[in-house]
């Protein structure tokens, strides 16, 4: 019964964050309404026409994608390393933090090269 | 399934031996320095920080490498083998990467051969702008050293995975690098483009072989892979199969017929000092990467490879040396002498033996040096347009530059295998060790072949000395510092391995003494 | 299932990869495909991973994804440049290198 004490210790934290944020945000929000926030969000019909043939995506689209790809599957690696964390101790840590450098290093380069600039 | 699987294997803490990898973490060390250089260092001063760091640190890691001899053992718990070969192959392709280096730090805004801004579309005012402001692409050196750093892997793994990932930190970099040509922009990204899709499919291949193996063996570590073998029980189709595919992969990357189509294409619109790091170095990784599945993983079967071995040794050199004769622009007939001359070090491949291997060694030594020098002559030969590469355009060059086309004469005769040159010395070496391995037939195969390759290259020497100069033909650019150090360096090594062979062919037989570690 | 259906299926699924690189002419489906024979080679290993009993399929699974995932950024890249230059993607119309 122990192992499920802090999946059930996360659990209520997540609940809790996620009523704080609607709590917080309905209190301390500014409240305009107007015709774009009253419609449908992601659902129903389209309310503007789409281009013919789906129309182009522009190149950052594809951009901002890939970097979030190339970011994105670097964290499968995390995860082995979490299950076994307690078995690897300070040298897993120390291999991992090499390796969250070498991301970084990735990272640093693409916002000091404007990758991550959308304009 | 997957609890009990976990609970089988308790985990521990892994050992890695860092001094026994330290060549190839220096050289990843190099690139992600790189990177940051990239990245908050200003454009101006870049290329000068770049330049000496690469060069001191792959001194470093050369002699991090030299420091390991004599080391015979499996380190990072069964990836890595650090032995006699892999040293003598790693020390090899980092003095390469040295002298390819030196050809790639050539900065000067007329004469560098790297595209200013590899995003520009040819032809518009966009990259006029970035031309006329004298800028000099610098991301060329972290993606050199990450091509290197996987090179450097490539012959070490010492299991399947570890190679595959090594195959692919060295093929990406080389596939963006392929597009960076200052001139005939064209050429240089449809060469990337070609080199691209073709070198994703040759690794999907090595990778489904990969898979089968696996599937027979039951494991990707090469030793546990020659035990499965030796104890012939599973399923043989699986192992055949991946045999074959996994030699489709590693076949592709030195260009062997029939995989070798890419070669001439892509050397010809590469950035010459990318061409002769892929000539190079590229080579060399990928010769030490077969030797060590063949001769580990496969050595029991030998009998299985060594006939398809036998046609793809014959098939390289004869096609090799017979396309490269209707060649007219020089990157191309040199890509094809690279083919025949992948035919020849396949002769002492076969050989499976010490010997064989030992002399393989030294053969890749000996091209590999005479290669970067070639192609750093290549990229003094220029006209308005950048480099002259047509053949037709150096005629009469002998009369004009004496030097250099002389020195070129002199690697074209290596590469033929006059006396007196490296070229001679390996392929005797070579020749030698088939002849011993019970592979004479081959090796007759090969002298005619070597035949007909000293024709073309003998073609090229009439050529530049006894036809005369075209009046608005190609001047010769005075060579910098840096470009004169690849080509002393190329002539040099040509040169001693020549006429003084022995010491480099010792030093070849005590590293291949001990062969691979298991 | 049992796993040599799967085997089968990641037979098929590679030779649907080869072939299709081989017979389509734009680059980025040609690519796709090299990806399509990519995941066969990964529900091969994980397949045997499962009938050898043992992990290293399982961890070649994890690794092919990632070096798959870095391939695509990198064909994208160059097939994009070439793209904005020629304004196609067909390989038939990449013919300047020749003899």
């Amino acid at each position: 019964m122990n192992l499920y004490v802090p999946i059930a210790v996360l659990a209520l934290i997540a609940f809790g964050f996620a009523m704080f944020s609607l709590v917080a945000s309905t209190l301390a929000g500014p409240k305009r309404f107007n015709r774009a926030k009253s419609e449908a969000y992601e659902c129903g019909i389209e309310p503007t026409p789409q281009p013919v043939g789906g129309g182009r995506f522009p190149v950052k689209y594809y951009l901002t994608a890939m970097l979030f790809i190339v970011f994105d599957i670097e964290i499968i690696f995390l995860y082995p390393w979490a299950v076994t964390f307690d078995a690897l101790g300070i040298f897993g840590l120390v291999e991992m933090v090499l390796f969250i450098v070498a991301v970084l290093v990735a990272y640093l380069y693409v916002w000091r090269r404007g990758g991550l600039e959308w304009e | 399934m997957n609890s009990q699987l976990l609970a089988q294997s308790a985990v521990q803490a892994p050992h890695i031996e860092y001094g026994q990898l330290a060549p190839m973490l220096i050289v990843f060390g190099l690139a992600i320095a790189g990177v940051l250089v990239e990245a908050f260092v200003p454009r101006r001063a870049r290329s000068a920080v770049h330049a000496p760091l690469t060069l001191v640190g792959l001194a470093a890691a050369f002699v991090a490498t030299v420091l390991q001899a004599g080391t015979h053992h499996v380190a990072a718990e069964g990836a890595v083998g650090v032995d006699g070969p892999t040293l003598f192959i790693q020390g090899t392709i980092i003095a390469l990467a040295f002298v390819s280096s030196l050809l790639i730090a050539e900065r000067r805004p007329d004469t560098s051969a790297f595209v200013s801004d590899a995003a520009s579309v040819p032809g518009t005012q966009e990259e006029r702008e970035s031309l006329v402001a004298g800028d000099v692409q610098t991301e060329v050196y972290p993606l050199t050293m990450f091509a290197v750093g996987g090179m450097l892997l490539f012959p070490a793994a010492n299991d399947l995975l570890t190679m595959f990932v090594a195959l692919e930190v060295l093929s990406l970099p080389l596939y963006v690098l392929c597009g960076l040509a200052r001139r005939r922009r064209l050429l240089s990204q449809e060469a990337a483009v070609k080199y691209f899709l073709l070198g994703a499919f040759s690794s999907a291949f090595f990778l489904y072989g990969i898979a089968m193996v696996y599937g027979f063996a039951g494991s990707i570590r090469l030793s546990e892979i020659a035990l499965a073998v030796s104890h012939s029980g599973g399923n043989e189709t699986l192992l055949l199969l991946g045999l074959a595919l996994l030699g489709m992969g590693l076949l592709f990357k030195l260009g062997a017929v029939p995989f070798h189509s890419w070669k001439p294409d892509v050397y010809q619109g590469a950035p010459t000092p990318i061409t002769a790091l892929m000539g190079s170095c590229t080579v060399v990784a990928a010769f030490g990467a077969l030797l060590r599945v063949l001769y580990v993983g496969f050595g029991g079967m030998q009998w299985d490879w060594r006939p398809f071995m036998w046609g793809i040794a014959i098939l390289t050199m004869v096609i090799g040396a017979i396309v490269a004769i209707t060649q007219a622009d020089v990157k191309r007939m040199l890509a094809y002498s690279s083919i025949a001359h992948a035919g020849f070090v396949l002769t002492g491949v076969i050989a499976s033996s010490s010997q064989g291997l030992s002399s393989t060694l030294f053969y890749l030594v000996a091209y590999g040096f005479t290669t970067v020098g070639a192609f750093a002559i290549v990229t003094l030969v220029r006209d308005a347009a950048g480099e002259a590469n047509h053949l037709s355009r150096w005629a009469g060059l002998g009369r004009r530059s004496p030097l250099v086309a002389g020195i070129f004469a002199f690697f074209l005769l290596a590469f033929a295998g006059i006396p007196l040159t490296s070229g001679f010395t390996g392929k005797f070496a070579v020749f030698a060790a088939a002849v011993a391995g019970g592979a004479t037939p081959l090796v007759i195969v090969g002298v005619l072949s070597s035949a007909v390759a000293a024709f073309f290259y003998v073609r090229v020497i009439v050529v530049m000395f006894f036809s005369d100069p075209n009046p608005d033909g190609p001047t010769v650019a005075a060579p910098s510092l840096l470009t004169g150090a690849a080509v002393a360096v190329g002539v040099a090594v040509t040169l001693v391995l020549g006429v003084l062979p022995q010491p480099a062919l010792d030093l070849a037989a005590n590293a291949a003494a001990g062969l691979f570690v298991r | 299932m049992t796993p040599i259906n799967l085997i089968v299926l990641s037979f098929v699924l590679f030779t649907i990869g080869a072939v299709g690189v081989l017979v389509r002419r734009n680059a980025i489906v040609m690519f796709m495909c090299v990806e399509l024979m990519l995941n066969a080679a990964n529900l091969a290993f994980v397949t045997f991973a499962r009938m050898h009993g043992n992990l290293d399929g399982q961890i070649a699974a994890f690794f092919v994804m990632v070096v798959a995932a870095a391939e695509v950024v990198v064909g994208l890249a160059i097939i994009v440049s070439i793209f904005r230059t020629r304004r196609t993607a067909s390989v038939d119309d990449a013919n300047l290198l020749k003899y």
